[in-house]
């Protein structure tokens, strides 16, 4: 079976935690033996481990028409039967028409000046604005839906639906659309921005089988998109393996203050502000104790002077913006991590901290919690649970090492295999075998391996 | 012929609210007494109740002939008594018929034998009283929490004076031999009765399973599996939690219904019988023995210790506990006492087992946690809370000086000869078994090998004649202290060794 992706981040080139789903699935997709073209927006302001030479690419490339094979060496290095193919837009998962605007001007004023090619026959490389940029990935796609030979659809969120839409529409070819985040969960469930909802709307309801990555997002598919739930198959993520790296072993001097680590986009829906009120009350208690705030996002000012305010700057260290090594590290040196989010539709960050064994502690109002079982859970809302918890973990050493080992045992037992497994068993309602050369290319591909 | 042993376990433990670490040094009410009063009061309705009217009336319908045994924890009676008085009521009336036998366990359901013989002797004796007060019956008959047993387990409940135990008949100690039979321990003259586990769980755990090929289960069908063991055995026993009925196994899946034809069914087979555990040991003597070296339990596959004792938070739940039992009973303080040891009680341990959490099963039943790790939290805040309570408290102070220097001599100036030195032949100490003892060496390498009979004839909670020995023989106030902080035999060796070893 050959599988259409339609993306927007593949590693190296991320941004966020979805980039890391998106690859983890299609790879395991393709240890199934399945075939994957994953199509993928790829600006080049994008904040991607690999955006220098993204850039160099991009600009360089005079060959550069409606779309672009790259990165064939990333396909080749996992060995695995992956065509990675992207679409020159801005479009970056979490974008909010602001910081598109600012984006696109950026991307206009330095790319218009050193190259010029900005303005090509037939319209403008970029969209003006996020949505117009959205249709203009779906104007784009269709030249793939021409040329590409695929059996199923499988769109990963609103960017991606007005392509998916289309390329069904083109081509008659079942569209599954997946749902990592709805426009809810990024303004912490309060409103949503009626011409994005529009499209997420649209794309669900196109849609043969709409995936949610939790019951919660399941719940809101029903109830804020009023989508049959019959139509709504849920599918946690998994967690990516770690290696282990020693280097990061934190060296346990006795009296050494513990370590409490916050990692995410310090924005509303990850709650940064109850994990500094709960460490108001921590120190109340427990004056040897340092918390660790690692991520950048709107509320990170607010943060710092809260801090501040409450007298515990010396207690608090704000890293900024930081990449998959700073994580590595971070995890290395944590004594517990927190995720006290108000709206989280996955969250992938506590399967990672506990690949690193550190103990875990998270929001019940996050999908994750839905198959973690042995980490610590509490309403986000509740700070005086909360700081209970990160307290007790650090007091009680049973706990903590029990918390480690047995977290460690769960997330080596969620893997990738069982969604993709999930995704198949979707594809499978919708794909006729009746390809003969599919078939064909099939039975060669099993024979060599 | 063989007989049916019908042995139920009646348990309801104390289980503690959630109690954060904020709580400690602000509240002392561990319990979670809307919870507990809840659930007594749902199973006593759904299983208890229900149940009782059943086997009262299976005992008048076949006139004396139908007769059980039963164990009820003393917290479940102490919970009966205050949330549903009427199901003391009914086990009197059962308790009138003169068919139904109660069992002697730990008061508190507890792990006791495994931390202090002191503890589980007092368990033991509080639970022994209170079936008197209730039931008018002395129990002989003895079963440890969860049967929880071994060879040594059955020396010390033989010195107890009881004349049988209800223990597993688990394969690991039965090898080719059958659960059918009484047995028992080399050299003890204590009767061993095995739960039939095969035939026991048919009822309390496959009853109502659609997928086993026995089902549904009948009366009929069970009585043949009995009538089989004609020949090669003379009792099966059944024991399980009286929860099967009712609550385990829902009232719809017809399980009142089986209890209520299975006597008759088995009755009408003349060679059948029904005996209560005492009559199955005055009945039966033991046909061999059994070795039974490592500790067994009836819970989950493993049949071991691990469900309440398998992980680090459990093993230092339970060490913590029972670390501070010597410190609480000091204080004198009845309420911190009673607070203890309900603590004491195998569901908290059970509770923090992360054996099966993942799979989410049996571990769940009436659990009040979210998880192991919430029990362990729990229970931890509390122990901490106690002993802010222990430390606040002034007689446990006095007390812990008064057990060791009521005539403490000033001049304490440790000689390096006392190590060595040979207390005077007027000023050995006489053990109980008959050895007598001259050095501290002595002392502690008799420790080492001394069996709980022993030591704890010489050890209790006012008590402790090692302390006063080194006290007031060898002068040695310190040591004095330790070993009387030491609740066991390991413990006060370690003492004796550091000292020595300085």
């Amino acid at each position: 079976m050959r599988i259409l992706m339609l993306g927007w981040e593949f590693p190296p080139f991320f941004a966020g935690g979805v980039g890391v789903v998106c690859s983890e699935l299609s790879k395991a997709l393709a240890r199934r033996g399945e075939e994957i073209v994953f199509v993928m927006p790829s600006g080049p302001l994008q904040a991607t481990s690999g955006t220098k030479h993204l850039n160099k690419f991009l600009i360089a490339d005079k060959d550069f028409n409606e779309f672009t094979e790259i990165h064939e060496s990333v396909a080749k290095s996992i060995k695995l039967n992956i065509t990675i193919k992207t679409i020159e837009s801005l479009l970056n998962p979490y974008i909010t028409f602001d910081e598109y605007q600012k984006k696109y001007s950026a991307v206009k004023r330095f790319m218009g000046k050193e190259i010029g090619f900005m303005e090509k026959e037939g319209g403008e490389l970029y969209g003006k604005n996020l949505i117009e940029e959205v249709y203009r990935f779906a104007i784009r796609a269709i030249s793939i839906g021409e040329k590409e030979n695929f059996d199923v659809i499988h769109a990963h969120d609103w960017t991606t639906f007005p392509a998916g839409i289309v390329l069904k529409k083109l081509t008659g070819k079942p569209l599954i659309v997946h749902i990592h985040i709805t426009e809810f969960d990024k303004s912490g469930g309060q409103h949503a921005n009626p011409e994005i909802y529009k499209i997420e709307r649209e794309g669900m309801v196109e849609a043969d089988t709409v995936i949610a990555v939790s019951n919660a997002v399941k719940e809101r598919c029903m109830h804020n998109y009023y989508i049959d739930s019959g139509k709504i198959v849920v599918i946690h993520n998994a967690s990516t393996p770690m290696i282990s790296t020693e280097y990061a072993k934190k060296a346990d001097v006795e009296g050494r203050p513990k370590i409490v680590l916050f990692a995410g986009r310090v924005t509303l829906q990850k709650g940064p502000d109850y994990f500094v009120e709960a460490a108001r009350l921590v120190l109340q208690k427990n004056k040897n104790v340092l918390f660790v705030m690692a991520g950048t996002g709107d509320m990170l000012n607010r943060m710092i002077e809260k801090a501040a305010d409450y007298g515990m700057a010396d207690k608090f260290i704000f890293t900024g913006f930081y990449d998959r090594k700073d994580a590595e590290r971070l995890f290395g040196m944590a004594d517990v991590f927190v995720m006290p989010s108000v709206s989280e539709p996955f969250g992938i960050t506590p399967l990672e901290a506990q690949y690193k064994k550190v103990p875990t502690i998270i929001s019940r109002q996050t999908g994750v919690s839905e198959i973690l079982k042995h980490c610590l859970k509490v309403n986000f809302w509740d700070i005086n649970a909360l700081a209970g918890k990160i307290l007790e973990v650090l007091e009680y050493a049973p706990l903590k090492e029990e918390l480690k080992e047995k977290g460690f045992q769960e997330v080596q037992n969620i893997t990738w295999d069982r969604p993709a497994m999930e995704c198949i068993k979707i594809y499978n309602k919708y794909y006729k075998p009746a390809d003969k050369t599919d078939k064909k290319n099939k039975t060669k591909k099993s024979k060599k391996a | 012929m063989p007989s049916v042993c019908f042995y139920f376990q009646v348990h309801q433990p104390y289980r503690l609210r959630n109690y954060s670490i904020f709580d400690i040094g602000n509240r002392s009410d561990y319990f979670d007494d809307a919870k507990n009063y809840q659930i007594t009061r749902k199973v006593a309705d759904k299983c208890y109740l229900a149940a009782n009217a059943v086997i009262y009336d299976l005992i008048k319908k076949h006139k004396g002939e139908f007769r059980v045994s039963y164990s009820i924890t003393g917290v479940a009676l102490e919970q009966f008594e205050k949330y549903a008085p009427e199901v003391i009521e009914s086990f009197r009336r059962l308790a009138d018929t003169g068919c139904v036998e109660f069992v002697n366990e730990t008061y508190y359901h507890s792990l006791s034998y495994l931390y202090s013989k002191a503890e589980f002797k007092e368990q033991i004796t509080m639970h022994r009283k209170k079936i008197e007060q209730l039931f008018k019956q002395t129990p002989v008959v003895f079963r440890n929490t969860e049967l929880i047993f071994s060879d040594e387990i059955a020396r010390f409940i033989e010195s107890l004076g009881f004349k049988a135990v209800l223990i597993e008949g688990a394969d690991s100690i039965l090898d080719w031999r059958s659960p059918h039979f009484v047995y028992h321990v080399p050299n003890t003259k204590v009767a061993l009765l095995l739960r039939s586990y095969k035939l026991s769980d048919d009822i309390s755990f496959r009853f109502s399973n659609k997928d086993w090929n026995e089902y549904p289960l009948t009366a009929d069908k069970f009585t043949k599996w009995v009538s089989a063991v004609n020949g090669n055995g003379v009792v099966i026993n059944l024991f399980m939690d009286y929860e099967t009925f009712g609550e385990h196994q829902w009232q719809a899946t017809g399980i009142f219904e089986f209890l209520k034809t299975l006597p008759e069914s088995i009755l009408k087979n003349k060679d059948n019988n029904f005996l209560t555990v005492s009559e199955v040991v005055e009945k039966y003597p033991p046909i061999s023995e059994l070795n039974i070296p490592n500790f067994i339990s009836w819970a989950d596959m493993e049949r071991d210790l691990s469900a309440w004792l398998g992980n680090r938070m459990q093993i230092n739940a339970a060490e913590t506990l029972y670390k501070m039992e010597m410190q609480v009973k000091r204080t004198k303080d009845r309420q911190l006492l009673e607070d203890w040891r309900r603590l004491t009680t195998s569901d908290h341990y059970y509770y923090m087992c992360t054996k099966w959490f993942s799979d989410g099963d049996v571990h769940k039943y009436f659990n009040p946690y979210e998880s192991p790790y919430e029990g362990f939290i729990s229970f931890m805040n509390v122990l901490n809370d106690m002993r802010t309570r222990i430390l606040t408290s002034k007689k446990e102070e006095e007390m812990a000086k008064k057990t060791v220097s009521k005539q403490s001599p000033k001049s304490t100036a440790k000689l390096p000869e006392t190590k060595t030195k040979e207390a005077p032949v007027e000023k050995s100490f006489f053990l109980q078994d008959g050895r007598i003892l001259r050095t501290l060496k002595d002392l502690k390498d008799t420790l080492e090998t001394m069996d709980d009979s022993i030591f704890y004839h010489h050890v209790s909670l006012d008590r402790n004649d090692f302390a006063n020995w080194v006290r007031d023989v060898f002068k040695l106030p310190d040591l004095a202290v330790k070993i009387a902080n030491a609740g066991n035999q390991a413990e006060t060796k370690k003492a004796i060794s550091n000292y020595l070893s300085k």
